[in-house]
């Protein structure tokens, strides 16, 4: 096939380029030798060309070759080639050579002689490597790689202490250049990676004064090759290192060093800008999770290469897989200025995602979610499914920062009507179920959200862990206990052990709801034991690594377990429990209002409301010190009244920032009943006593 | 909370060397391992009798059709119960920890893993399925110890074989990356569900390491099974605007002729965590950029799944698979670019040609 096409093109060519022979300074016309070696006559050939051109006959054989291959003539180049006894002329050159040299180099100025042996090895080595491409063409790969293989093989031979810079030939510079980069392309086509793996090697650790371009070919080849070739290539050879230099240790350090290398390279100006470089290692970064990695690697690329908002683009990208959302969205509001690219929907469905995980964020999100719902138009009208969800999630991230309760409920409506708008483009898409349920179960509206559970139980076939997890609360907030606990057994039964942590702390609040502590007690113990095994079973390779995934995590054991003793007042134990939780994480709200509960029940109420208190300064927005401190002030403000007031501002408050808490309800009606306000009072009971058949054991907005 | 440690007999050997060296096992090695062949072809015959069944184990490696047998009877509906045959015959082949005949089951892995999990909605009994891919799952354990895969992202400013560089060494420890490719590995005796995608996904690492060996009709499968779970075929007729491609428009009417029912076309999609995306995206780049020579159809077909795969993660908005799948496009785009083609190993055309 390659061997018909170049003779095809050879022949187009034919008409124009009148070939001719030049060498001694004296030229000849190619028509008559081509004649002669059509008729399948080389000798002919050969001694006219000897007698018009005096040369030898080597020379005028691998003159000959040269046009038969220029020709297209492939069979014809070969048997031409085959004509001459190439390895006795290597041989030849080999002992002439090296004397040679040393003396160029001692005495200097026999330069000519020199020249002459570089022109002499051109000859022989041009002649094997036309052979090679011949076979190459002629679908012969082994062969060629061999034949490629001899001539560098060759030169290292002839040229055993290099080639000196200055003086190289450019012809003889370009064979071997070009045989350099042959050779792993060979191997690679016939199949023989090794070999393969060790020719790149060689090209890139020996020195061929190749030329930047070439070398950066090479390299760019050979991290493909060892991207995705799928053979694991054996860590270079002791021998070619460098005392301290870094030694790639398998396939995807070397191509990502090299891919590195070669980006180097283009931001001095080195080589030329090759975009395919950024892409391989976008891809290489992305597979290892070190996106981090590559947003460093796009910002060191020189300007001009792309354009500022593609850059921008693909930065956001970069550290947002990182987790870097902060950046992300910096630059995304960059690119998606009105004066930049403020349509690209890549961009604005991914600025919409980021801000719906900050409820600072979510009215910022919710606009651009709408921009992206605006867009996804014509062809990209499937990507308005995926505009309406984000929407309804920035819709439901806003409805909790705190406003007013007329503007919650609209915010929340609308979040639904997205979420229910986003489910009619991806009927099938399981996340999208599952934020509807939670976006049910926030506003309390359990019997939907215990549908969409399921539901998104079934589409994943329960691969997922945290749809158990939001089956199993919301059975709790529908007061259906062990229902909840059969669902959360189920659970652990569909995860390993070290995933089990979040379900068996599930699982033991669901057994004091059941007023069975002491098996409460027992599920910690042995989520304790849990943790202790894992922290033993997995050296510091996992915990660096798996940190964010880390489930079992021991401080929200401890201070799990000190707040079930609080609630069977086993304050002893609390006080153990917390300093244990202290010790792993000192400065936590929660556990300051544990602490405050604590001293709260050993009737200590100076300590306790100090904890309440160091608890708010910690976090401002901490409901559970909130309402602690408000239910402190209005039992004292029975006696005292002015405490009332300032409890009230402060149950208000918890309950701006969170509706649902039934007990800022239950303590607000007490200010009021003791404020005199009856009815104030009743409505507040009321809506306490109706929260608590409803409530989760555990937020749900602890699963999103 | 017993976590079985494993559900096999004899471990597998330590794992060979990808490029297996038939010529260097002894003659002992050569009539057991010859004994394993045989009794497996021997099974093999009775569950596959629509076809002959060659009687050396590397012409049945390349036959196919013994292949397309085997294809349609794990397309059988009930292909993944416990009490089937082939699954069983697939299992007992792989634990003979024979390489040839791990090779072997290896090359149906991609049409297994499909319907699998293309399957668990449906909530058919799949033991069979199950058993295969925990025996892959434990071979590979055991092979690396449970250890994880990780690498060490170089930094330029260390000196390294390919370069040198000026900075100074002032903090050899501290500057490496070290990345996590594939994480530990527990040992499973059952597919728990959370660990599905998991064992699936490192059965796929195996394939992957053996993918040089694998034959194109296997690769298929698998882009096939790659655009079943993305689970985008509607959409990406309408959506070149997204994808980031130019030129090669002639896959999309093939595809309007391929396209069946919709019933077909909606099933299939699965959720897709990195564990399981990670090899996926490892085997489409080796069709797509690693073929030793160029195969058309493999190509294509890679892109395709790709870009299903490109669309599903913009609907997740999946910052890192949106990366990936975006650049294995352009790159197959670039590929595609005749300037891009260029031989830089030809010699110059010169009229004159000179000594």
């Amino acid at each position: 096939m390659l061997g018909d096409q170049s003779t095809e093109l050879s022949e187009n060519g034919e008409d124009e380029i009148i070939r001719k022979l030049c060498a001694n300074g004296m030229c000849m016309k190619t028509s008559e030798v081509e004649a002669k070696l059509d008729e399948g006559n080389i000798q002919e050939a050969e001694s006219s060309l000897r007698e018009g051109l005096s040369l030898n006959f080597e020379e005028a054989r691998a003159l000959l070759g040269r046009l038969e291959y220029q020709r297209g003539n492939l069979e014809g180049a070969l048997r031409v080639f085959e004509g001459i006894d190439l390895q006795a002329a290597i041989q030849r050159l080999q002992v002439s050579a090296p004397p040679e040299k040393s003396a160029t180099k001692k005495k200097g100025p026999r330069e000519p002689q020199q020249s002459v042996s570089q022109h002499a090895a051109n000859l022989v080595l041009e002649a094997i490597y036309l052979k090679a491409k011949s076979l190459q063409k002629l679908g012969r790969i082994t062969e060629a790689a061999r034949e490629c293989r001899s001539v560098l093989d060759s030169v290292e031979k002839i040229f055993q202490q290099g080639i000196p810079d200055a003086q190289v030939d450019t012809k003889l510079q370009e064979t071997v250049s070009h045989a350099v980069e042959l050779l792993p392309a060979l191997w690679r086509e016939s199949g023989d990676f090794q070999e393969a793996i060790s020719a790149y090697r060689r090209a890139l650790l020996s020195q061929w004064n190749l030329d930047n371009d070439s070398c950066a070919r090479i390299q760019k080849d050979f991290a493909v090759f060892l991207l995705h070739s799928g053979v694991e290539a054996t860590p270079p050879s002791l021998a070619s290192q460098i005392e301290g230099s870094y030694i790639p240790r398998n396939n995807v350090e070397e191509a990502i060093l090299l891919l590195m290398i070669l980006l180097k390279k283009f931001n001095l100006g080195k080589a030329k800008w090759d975009p395919s470089v950024i892409e391989h290692l976008t891809f290489g970064l992305s597979l290892c999770s070190q996106t981090s990695v590559l947003a460093k690697q796009l910002e060191e690329v020189m300007p001009g290469v792309f354009s500022r908002v593609e850059r921008w683009n693909n930065l956001a990208l970069s550290y947002s897989a990182a987790g870097q959302s902060s950046a992300a969205v910096n630059l995304l509001r960059k690119s998606l200025h009105k004066h930049e690219q403020p349509d690209d929907l890549v961009a604005l469905l991914l600025a919409a995602k980021l801000c719906s995980e900050e409820p600072s964020l979510a009215a910022e999100g919710a606009g651009y979610a709408q921009r992206a719902i605006n867009n996804a138009q014509g062809m990209d009208e499937h990507l308005k499914g995926v505009g309406l969800r984000m929407l309804g999630l920035c819709l439901g991230k806003q409805a909790k920062v705190p406003t007013s309760d007329f503007e919650r409920s609209r915010l929340q409506s609308e979040s639904l009507k997205a979420l229910d708008g986003a489910i009619a483009f991806e009927p099938n898409n399981p996340d999208l179920i599952f934020e509807l349920g939670v976006q049910y179960a926030e506003q309390r509206n359990l019997k939907a959200a215990s549908r969409y559970a399921k539901e998104f139980i079934d589409a994943t076939g329960g691969s997922v862990l945290k749809g158990w997890r939001f089956l199993a609360l919301v059975l709790s907030a529908q007061q259906r206990f062990s229902e909840a606990e059969v669902v959360t057994d189920a659970a652990l039964d569909e995860t390993a052990k070290w995933d089990q942590g979040p379900l068996l702390r599930l699982k033991a609040k669901l057994k004091i709801s059941q007023s069975n502590p002491t098996e409460a007690v027992e599920t910690y113990r042995y989520l304790l034991a849990l943790v202790q095994a894992q922290r033993k079973s997995f050296g510091p390779l996992r915990t660096l690594s798996q940190m964010e995934e880390d489930k079992v995590n021991e401080f929200e054991v401890w201070h799990g377990l000190a707040y079930l003793y609080s609630s069977l007042s086993h304050w002893n134990d609390v006080e153990v429990c917390l300093k244990k939780a202290g010790e792993l994480k000192q400065y936590s709200a929660s556990m300051l209002h544990t602490e405050g509960r604590m001293w709260e029940g050993r009737k200590e109420f100076k300590p306790a409301i100090a904890a309440f208190l160091d608890g708010l300064l910690l976090d401002g927005s901490s409901v559970p010190c909130k309402v602690a401190v408000g239910a402190l002030l209005s039992e004292r403000g029975k006696d005292h009244q002015p405490t009332l007031p300032v409890a009230r501002s402060l149950l208000s408050d918890a309950l701006r920032i969170d509706p649902t808490n039934r007990k800022a309800w239950y303590y607000l009606g007490m200010v009021h009943k003791y404020d005199g306000r009856i009815a104030d009072a009743t409505d507040c009971f009321q809506a306490a006593s109706m929260l608590e058949e409803s409530d989760p054991i555990e937020s749900f907005s602890t699963i999103l | 909370m017993s976590d079985s440690s494993s559900s096999h007999d004899s471990p597998p050997p330590p794992p060979t060397t990808t490029i297996v060296d038939d010529s260097e096992t002894t003659v002992a090695n050569d009539s057991d391992s010859n004994a394993k062949c045989q009794t497996a072809i021997q099974s093999l015959a009775t569950i596959v009798t629509t076809t002959n069944i060659p009687s050396t184990i590397s012409l049945l490696l390349d036959d196919d059709a013994v292949s397309t047998a085997i294809l349609s009877l794990l397309l059988r509906p009930d292909s993944g119960a416990g009490d089937n045959n082939l699954c069983r015959w697939l299992y007992d082949t792989f634990q003979s920890a024979e390489p040839s005949l791990q090779l072997l089951v290896l090359r149906f892995v991609p049409l297994i893993a499909g319907l699998y999990l293309s399957r668990v909605p449906l909530r058919q009994p799949q033991a069979g399925f199950e058993a295969v891919l925990l025996a892959l799952y434990a071979h590979e354990t055991t092979s690396r110890a449970g250890q994880a895969l990780t690498v060490n992202i170089p930094d330029l400013s260390h000196p390294s074989i390919y370069h040198e560089s000026k900075g100074l060494t002032k903090n050899n420890s501290t500057c490496l990356n070290i990345a996590v490719i594939s994480s530990t590995l527990d040992p499973h005796g059952t597919v728990r569900s959370t660990r599905r995608a998991r064992i699936v996904g490192v059965a796929l690492e195996l394939y992957y390491s053996k993918i040089s060996r694998m034959p194109r009709e296997s690769k298929l499968n698998f882009c096939e099974s790659c655009e079943k779970w993305a689970g985008q075929n509607g959409e990406k007729e309408q959506s070149r605007a997204v994808i980031p491609t130019l030129s090669d428009d002639s896959w999309r009417e093939e595809e309007n002729v391929a396209m069946g029912g919709r019933s077909e076309r909606d099933s299939g999609r699965i959720p897709l965590p990195w564990e399981l995306l990670q090899p996926i995206l490892r085997i489409l780049g080796h069709c797509l950029l690693g073929l030793k020579v160029e195969d058309r159809e493999v190509v294509e077909a890679a892109n395709k799944a790709c870009q299903s795969l490109y669309l599903r993660s913009l609907h997740d908005i999946n910052a890192k698979a949106i990366l990936a799948t975006g650049s294995l496009l352009r790159l197959r785009e670039m590929a595609l670019d005749p300037k891009n083609q260029i031989d830089h190993t030809e010699i110059s055309n010169d009229a004159v040609i000179s000594v």
